[in-house]
């Protein structure tokens, strides 16, 4: 066997496990080493569930080749973003909110992991709530970037993203809601997947904005991705979002034509970020796919949407953190004091911020002029989708205009914050699914492009990206963690 | 009225609908259990969890709608009702706001001496109920604290909005008592008002006369919550009256909501609508928009039980006082009684004679319902054969009625145990004899003038129309008397 | 055509979120320039222009009416921070607090 287990991909580490040339304990033994060795200088992790992750390895020693086989994540071990109810963990949605909360049930996509024999690790880092772009907005500790340690992994999936980059785990859960996989995944040199919304289940994720919300999987590669995506999607009876079975549609094995759009390298993108997309681009023409220039005109309004709609759904999402069932509560003497205390002291400024936002969006008088009016550009963007589907077979962009930046650095200003999104909050508005792969290097730090692709097309875009990825050189963990 | 106004009121009518489990969650809806014994992640409202509706509440909210007249919407959406309340876990509710899954019904009513009369039904739409809040203390003003009971928080309800069109306490008296019969055929919800299954909130102005401006504008008083048909009509009252004298003194009416006090039949100030609920209304997220197809809607529509209307006119057409076809009317399971008793029968008139005379009371002093009642209707058909075949009288038959109550056994079988029937009954032997003087008077007046072998003719032929069954000398000495009285009379 | 103060207050009471007199200036002036960021939406002309509610789905899926098991009380509220009677507990509701069963 090999001795450096956390190394290996999670396809490798099942077919070892599977071909019997390694216990899923050694391997479960081997990424905890490796978690407590480098997590402290990390901060991925809020809750490491070591006890139970080596009992369920004891466990998954004793099934049988077939079992094992049956099972596509057994001896594969996985952390899951901490705003996914876990029943025998507790669940925080990194807020204070919920320090102590358990809940009585597992997110539909918890149960299939385990149905899948995945070894579940941990619980990760977030903004709290998944509100943010940095996990600096975590309740309880900030995640750093493994490549940089002042700079912030991205966010709100930043402490899965962290992970992975760190090899802790080998493949992650996040979620997204505006990019919160895929900027995440840039800023740590690794692949982030956004599914079609309605491929998987949203129960039991906590909810942040509910139209825009979709979990999806985080790895070192694509194949690792993939094989996490096809364990969590399909429909969910407890979900009326849920997307029923279709067939997939068929998949062009290329050249594909590849749409894009001359909004994602205007104002406010790096220089060096463009350049290193330049590049990508170039390496796919050479593979003999065709690039197409096209537009997308009404991604500048993109993020103006995005910001009535999710904080509107937000306020009303996080209404239930009253302190009367569950979470934290405020001694008061009476009940409108217990609310705006519990309320008060349990929520982050950041919380609180959208939490006015969307309020304000949606009350008396001004529900027309914003979550409305917002509700409307979303169709404008859907339609330039659709169009440039009609062209192109994928759509490819950068994932951010930026690189991870220093933490603090964006703190003073939410807008600029919230301006770093603009290029993935638009797949969440359409509801198409969107990957973002490694593409390249400035100063050391990683730069994501994202691959889009029309609604229901999550396999297509996974081959796609799979083919594309082959065109890179392979993952290489940071300096710092390969001791 | 003589008034200068006119009472405007239209009535907000929740009622659960009976399912086997909530509206968006499995667990169930049974009355009565222990607090928070029925509740689940999603009906906690805890983080995580999603909303599915159920096909049956949906069913069951169309019937209703089809049964009111309404035109079901072959596309409505949910949408969330938002404000803090303890009651409410998710601090919204589901409902439906600006497409609710039924519009434009109406409620006909009768009132006493008066046309019929069409009440509007502007929507229906569904909902989930919320939790139940246990004030530790007398009132919710002086209670120190509250505990919350989520058993019925996501139990199905339809709101029913009626149009402003009732203009007197006694009309929205008839519109309740007749929507709950129209929803009582279609077997939808229990109804008990005093389980809070059936709720009703009025909303009451007064316009008065030239008002020129909309009744939306007028301002109005929403009385909560009435938990009986009675004390909304009596709040209804009270709240005229209050209004009145506000308007003759000169005061101002505030838009407030009220409650009501029934042991004073006060209504008293809860909260004033000025500082009223934000409740920030948008389409629910979770929950993609209800479709319904024409066929299967008509398919409802086709489904729909008689309904009271229709009763009605049935049972006018054979004969039934109108008095008398109200109280079927209204009371579902004495109209299934009837209807039952009906089909074996054929004078309906007698049944209901019957049914709302000795069997109301009788069951009523049993604490029994018509559909409980000890005594079938198959029971009571027979024991009305046995009367119109001259068997029983009618005095005897309430005996017999009486003791099919208490022993549940059949007529006949009590009949033949008491050595029961017309032969020992005097009042019924007395009949016969009078029919065979009436018949015979020739033998009669043969009898007066001395001859006493006539008085043989009469008791055989007495004997002979009882088939042989009554006692000779109690035939002898009811002739005897009768003939005596009847001579005593006209002399 | 920025939020007043007096308007945050307003809307924080909606929220129930309590606001202190040091909290707001910062507050409202991340406020606003959000609100001034979104404003750009007006410009455009969406006379014609359906909103998207649902991105991908357009039709409820609905349950069989099956009762299945709830959670046992101590379950149910075992995450509370007051509990009497197998029930939550909250303090004093001052009468102007309203809400109330099926609004
Ligand atoms: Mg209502
Ligand atoms: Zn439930």
């Amino acid at each position: 066997m090999s001795n450096r287990l956390w190394t290996e991909e999670a396809v490798r580490l099942h077919e070892m496990f599977v071909a019997g040339k390694v216990s899923c304990e050694e391997i479960v033994q081997d990424h905890l080493e490796h978690l407590a060795a480098v997590d402290p200088g990390i901060g991925a992790f809020l809750h490491v569930a070591a006890d139970q992750a080596l009992a369920q390895a004891k466990e998954a020693d004793r099934w049988s080749t077939e079992e094992r086989q049956m099972r596509p994540l057994s001896g594969v071990p996985i952390a899951v973003k901490d705003n996914i109810v876990t029943q025998r963990m507790p669940t925080t949605a990194a807020s204070r909110m919920l320090e102590k909360f358990y809940a009585p049930y597992n997110a539909t996509v918890v149960e299939k992991l385990y149905a899948a024999g995945g070894i579940l690790m941990g619980k990760t880092n977030l903004d709290e709530f998944a509100m943010g772009s940095s996990t600096e907005h975590s309740a309880f500790h900030p995640t750093r970037n493994p490549w940089q340690r002042d700079r912030v992994p991205g966010g709100s999936s930043g402490g899965s993203a962290a992970a992975v980059a760190a090899g802790m785990v080998p493949i992650a859960l996040g979620s997204d809601t505006g990019g919160s996989i895929r900027q995440p995944a840039a800023y740590c040199g690794i692949v982030g997947m956004k599914p079609t919304y309605g491929r998987v289940s949203r129960y039991g994720l906590i909810a942040f904005a509910s139209s825009l919300d979709q979990i999806g999987p985080m790895a070192r590669t694509v194949r690792d991705a993939a094989l996490l995506y096809h364990v969590i999607e399909g429909p969910d009876a407890r979900d009326a979002t849920s997307l029923p079975l279709t067939a997939s549609p068929p998949t062009r094995s290329g050249p594909w034509r590849i749409g894009v759009p001359r909004e994602y390298f205007q104002e406010g993108i790096d220089p060096r970020v463009g350049d290193v997309i330049d590049r990508y681009l170039r390496r796919l023409s050479d593979a003999g796919h065709e690039i197409r220039d096209l537009s997308l005109p009404h991604t500048r309004y993109a993020v103006a949407t995005y910001y009535l709609i999710a904080p509107a759904e937000a306020s009303s999402n996080l209404a239930r953190y009253d302190g009367v069932r569950y979470g934290f509560r405020c001694d008061a003497r009476d009940l409108v004091s217990l609310y705006e205390r519990t309320r008060d002291e349990g929520f982050g400024p950041e919380v609180k911020r959208r939490i006015l936002l969307g309020t304000h969006a949606l009350s008396s008088g001004y529900y027309d002029a914003y979550y409305l009016t917002a509700q409307k550009v979303r169709t404008l963007i859907r339609q330039d989708f659709d169009a440039a589907f009609n062209a192109v077979d994928f759509v490819v962009a950068p994932t951010t205009p930026d690189v991870a930046f220093r933490f603090g650095e964006r703190d003073d200003d939410p807008l600029k914050m919230y301006l770093g999104d603009i290029y993935t909050v638009t797949a969440n508005l359409a509801g198409l699914p969107a990957i973002s792969l490694p593409a390249g290097w400035v100063d050391g730090l990683p730069v994501g492009v994202q691959w889009m692709a029309r609604p229901l097309f999550d396999n297509a875009l996974l081959d796609a990206a799979q083919a594309a990825e082959a065109l890179m050189p392979p993952f290489q963990f940071p300096q710092e963690v390969r001791e | 009225m003589s008034e200068a106004f006119d009472v405007i009121i239209g009535l907000e009518v929740h009622v659960e609908l009976k399912t086997a489990s909530k509206l968006f969650c499995c667990c169930s809806t049974a009355f009565g259990a222990p607090p928070n014994s029925q509740t689940c992640p999603v009906c906690l409202g805890l983080p995580g969890v999603l909303p599915v509706p159920n096909s049956e509440a949906i069913r069951l909210a169309v019937r209703s709608a089809l049964a009111l007249n309404c035109q079901v919407r072959p596309f409505s959406k949910f949408d969330r009702k938002q404000y803090f309340y303890p009651d409410l876990p998710k601090a919204y509710q589901i409902s439906q706001y600006d497409q609710p899954l039924a519009e434009f019904g109406w409620v006909t009513i009768h009132p006493s001496g008066e046309e019929a009369k069409r009440v509007g039904i502007r929507r229906i739409h569904l909902e989930e109920d919320a939790g139940k809040l246990n004030h530790l203390g007398q009132r919710l003003g002086d209670a120190v604290g509250s505990l919350v009971d989520l058993n019925r928080a996501g139990v199905p309800l339809i709101e029913i909005v009626s149009e402003p069109d009732m203009r007197s306490a006694e009309e929205a008296r008839l519109y309740l008592t007749e929507l709950r019969a129209v929803l009582s055929y279609l077997d939808v919800s229990d109804l008990r008002m005093e389980e809070g299954s059936l709720r009703c909130d009025a909303n009451v102005s007064l316009r008065p006369h030239g008002y020129q401006g909309s009744l939306e504008e007028l301002p109005r008083v929403e009385i909560k919550n009435v938990n009986s048909i009675r004390n909304v009509q009596r709040g209804i009252e009270y709240e005229v009256v209050r209004q009145a004298d506000m308007l003759k003194r000169g005061e101002r009416i505030v838009r407030e909501t009220r409650g009501f006090d029934d042991s004073t039949g006060r209504t008293y100030s809860q909260r004033s609508k000025e500082e009223a609920h934000d409740y920030r209304y948008f389409p629910e997220p979770d929950l993609p928009p209800l479709r319904l197809s024409p066929e299967w809607i008509e398919a409802q529509r086709t489904a729909l039980p008689l309904l009271p209307d229709a009763i009605r006119r049935d049972l006018r057409s054979r004969g039934i006082p109108d008095k008398d076809v109200e109280v079927l009317v209204l009371d579902r399971e004495a109209y299934e009684y009837w209807k039952d008793a009906a089909q074996a029968f054929s004078d309906d008139r007698l049944i209901v004679n019957w049914m709302l005379s000795d069997v109301s009371r009788l069951i009523h002093l049993r604490g029994e319902t018509f559909a409980t009642a000890t005594v079938r209707p198959a029971q009571l058909v027979e024991l009305l054969k046995l009367i119109q075949e001259g068997t029983l009288s009618g005095r005897m038959a309430k005996d017999v009625l009486e003791a099919m109550f208490e022993t549940g056994q059949d007529a006949q079988a009590l009949v033949k145990q008491k050595g029961l029937s017309q032969i020992t009954d005097e009042e019924a032997l007395m009949q016969v004899v009078n029919q065979v003087l009436e018949t015979h008077r020739h033998v009669v007046a043969d009898y007066l003038s001395g001859k006493e072998k006539a008085l043989a003719y009469l008791v055989g032929q007495v004997m002979k129309l009882t088939r042989g069954q009554a006692k000779p000398d109690l035939v002898n000495r009811l002739i005897k008397e009768a003939i005596s009285g009847s001579q005593a009379v006209s002399s | 055509m920025g939020l007043t103060d007096h308007e945050i207050q307003h809307v924080a009471r909606l929220a129930r979120l309590r606001l202190t007199a040091d909290e707001l200036p910062v507050i409202r002036r991340d406020l606003n320039r959000v609100l001034e960021y979104v404003s750009q939406l007006q410009t455009l002309d969406l006379a014609n222009v359906e909103p998207t509610m649902h991105v991908v789905k357009s039709e409820t899926p609905l349950r069989h009416d099956q009762v299945e098991p709830s959670l046992p009380v101590l379950e149910a509220t075992r995450n509370a921070a007051q509990v009497e009677e197998g029930m939550f507990k909250v303090p004093r509701i001052m009468d102007s607090e309203g809400g109330g069963a099926g609004e």
